[in-house]
């Protein structure tokens, strides 16, 4: 421009830098488009296998309730080698997961009183999971799911650990995740005592808790 | 069960006594501690722990307080997690006795006003059953959960409406009053004959002799025909309907198929009071392989009381009911070319007049070792009580199920229903009739009584039991 912008130009373009200004600000918090993925009220499954001096148990689930949060932009296309969005293996993600006690169902008559009580199910009806990190495993094999290690809070029965377990994650589709994983617990880290019946029923401290977690975003308008 | 050595597996349980339980799954059950064992029967032993496997405790209402909603409330009475809080009855007098088994329960004449008692959550209904229908729709619409006792109803339209209610009810647990259905012997024999234990169905028999004459005296005419509906074909199935209706459903759950037409008939032989429902019936239910079921009932004569024979190519398998105990016993009784299951040598066997009977018992080694040692078991759970305690248990499951499911997903209605119907929680439930097993039984009881009031045949149409 060769004459000088009027008053209201000038406004404009003073607001216009402003907010793009914000928009840059907040988009380096990394707030403003972070992208929810609820928990889907159909396909995910948790499984928590034990053993006993008579015989092994597992105990199954398939409610797992809270969400995932993840930048925008991150997508888990598994023919790329890279996770756009995650920076020096590192991705930003929140998650709080929370499953029912009482959703856990044993597959003897009896033994889902026994379990619930074991874990104070009145008083810590829930076990929940607070996600604090998650780091992209690399290299990445194309064609394999992603692969990180979750770091978290795990409460079950009042009682909290930090724990570190492998995920992986996966679009099922373009706004729905799938995210699996295992962990080995005791069950007396969490200051829950294995049930032991006439002396000779003794159920094991060592736990294999395996899920299968379905999320979604909602679809882009 | 004393143990001194904690820490060596099966140490009381060896494998002959495997064997003669045919089955790990009574000692399973017990060492979940499904069959509760009372705290003076176990010794501690190291780091025992003192969980319970008494599920929640609902609280109980019974509308219908006769003489089987006494029944019920004795059995209620018996069962530690079963408050019953309210009771109702259109006869005020009827509270008196039944009281007896419910001193805390508040008293109501008008049903509605005790459905609308929030503190109420399972309801059983005992009251005559051409009155079912209503109350039974009344408290699936009021959230409660219900059990309705068998049959569901006097008329096949109704017994249809009560199980379209209760299908589309499912936050709620519905239960039918087929409570063989609920009880741990009788499903200790279905590995049995679905294995072939029997060979191929022969044909079926039952037998329910008792001589009663059914009628109550009361101190009006009109309390006396309200409480004599079992004795007018306007408001009862009669025998088949209110008696033969059990071992109707136990032989069709045992062949695992529904009868495709009923012959019959009935007369009144001895009590030749103005009623208009026979005192003696006899039924003929036939099967899709040719099998036929032979039923009898009879108010005239008490000679062998009630059982249920099923005939094998094989070996055929007779169920009672223990009179005094009121438990259920069955046997097998081989035929002499039948080939060796192998277990029978070390099973335990009774003697019937000429025959042989293979004891069937869950349970049983448990009993054994109890004998062995000079304990005494606490009596054994009778399947009125083993079906009110699934009722308890199961609408716990369905309870807890719905809050869990909508607490962490809202309220997406397909889904839920998809989740309470599904495998996780099906497979939680104790076993027990639902509405499904309480229509076939109810259509078909009524159906034989059709055949029986008017002496022809009648072709089952499958129609009938799909809502």
């Amino acid at each position: 421009m060769t004459s000088t912008p009027t008053k209201p130009v000038r406004r404009f373009v003073k607001v216009l830098n402003l907010s793009l200004g914000l928009a840059t600000l907040l988009a380096l918090s990394g707030h403003a488009e972070d992208v929810r993925y609820k928990a889907q009220p159909r396909g995910s499954k948790v499984t928590v296998a034990g053993t006993s001096t008579i015989h092994d148990w597992t105990l199954e689930g398939e409610i797992i309730g809270g969400y995932l949060e993840l930048p925008a932009g991150v997508a888990f296309d598994t023919a790329k080698a890279e996770l756009p969005g995650a920076t020096d293996g590192k991705l930003t993600a929140k998650a709080e997961v929370g499953i029912p006690v009482t959703s856990l169902k044993a597959p003897y008559s009896g033994m889902d009183e026994v379990m619930q009580q074991a874990m104070n199910a009145k008083d810590h009806p829930r076990i929940q999971f607070h996600l604090l990190e998650m780091t992209l495993k690399s290299p990445h094999p194309t064609g394999t799911p992603f692969v990180f290690d979750a770091k978290g809070d795990l409460i079950v029965n009042g009682v909290t650990n930090t724990i570190t377990m492998p995920v992986t994650m996966e679009n099922s589709e373009p706004t729905k995740l799938k995210i699996t994983g295992k962990v080995p617990l005791k069950m007396t880290d969490f200051k829950v005592t294995p049930p032991v019946k006439l002396g000779i029923f003794r159920t094991g401290d060592d736990i294999n808790i395996t899920f299968e977690w379905v999320v979604a975003a909602p679809k882009p308008q | 069960m004393e143990s001194n050595e904690p820490n060596r597996p099966g140490n009381d349980l060896n494998r002959r006594e495997f064997l003669q339980n045919a089955s790990s799954f009574g000692a399973l059950m017990l060492l979940a501690g499904a069959v509760p064992l009372r705290a003076e029967d176990v010794k501690p032993a190291g780091g025992e722990t003192n969980y319970s496997t008494v599920s929640a405790p609902l609280n109980c209402a019974v509308i219908g307080c006769g003489a089987w909603g006494r029944e019920i409330l004795h059995a209620l009475s018996l069962l530690p997690n079963a408050p019953v809080v309210a009771l109702c009855d259109n006869y005020e007098a009827s509270f008196r006795r039944a009281k007896e088994a419910a001193p805390n329960a508040e008293t109501f004449t008008d049903y509605h006003q005790l459905l609308a008692k929030k503190e109420v959550q399972g309801v059983i209904v005992a009251t005559p059953s051409h009155l079912h229908r209503e109350i039974v729709e009344a408290a699936l619409a009021a959230g409660k959960h219900v059990y309705c006792e068998a049959p569901l109803a006097s008329s096949v339209e109704d017994a249809r409406a009560i199980a379209k209610a209760a299908k589309a009810a499912f936050k709620v647990n519905f239960q039918t009053g087929l409570q063989m259905r609920a009880d741990p012997q009788r499903h200790f024999l279905i590995p049995f004959i679905r294995s072939g234990a029997t060979g191929r169905n022969v044909y079926a028999r039952s037998q329910w002799h008792k001589k009663d004459s059914w009628r109550r005296t009361a101190p009006t005419p009109a309390r006396e025909e309200a409480l004599n509906w079992r004795l007018s074909d306007q408001t009862s199935s009669g025998l088949v309907g209110e008696i033969g209706i059990h071992q109707l459903d136990l032989v069709n759950w045992l062949v695992n198929h529904l009868p495709t037409a009923i012959s019959g008939q009935g007369r009144t032989v001895l009590w030749n009071d103005g009623r208009t429902v026979a005192d003696t019936v006899h039924a003929v239910y036939e099967y899709a392989d040719g099998m036929n079921y032979f039923q009898n009932c009879t108010l005239a004569n008490s000679f062998d009381a009630s059982y249920e024979v099923l005939y094998g190519t094989d070996s055929a398998v007779m169920m009672r009911t223990d009179p005094k105990e009121q438990v259920n016993r069955q046997w097998l009784f081989k035929e002499v070319d039948s080939p060796l299951l192998g277990w029978e040598v070390y099973a335990r066997k009774e003697q019937f007049y000429q025959e042989t009977g293979i004891t069937l018992m869950a349970g049983a080694s448990k009993l054994q070792k109890a004998a062995k040692a000079g304990q005494t078991l606490p009596p054994e759970v009778t399947p009125l009580q083993q079906a009110l305690a699934a009722f308890i248990t199961n609408s716990g499951v369905v309870a807890k199920g719905v809050e869990d499911f909508t607490t962490n997903y809202g309220d997406d209605a397909d889904a839920l229903r998809d989740y309470i119907t599904g495998v996780s929680v099906t497979k939680a439930r104790r076993d027990a009739a639902g509405w499904q097993e309480g229509l076939e039984a109810t259509v078909l009881a009524l159906k034989a009584n059709e055949a029986i009031t008017k002496h022809q045949r009648v072709v089952i149409d499958k129609a009938w039991f799909e809502v």
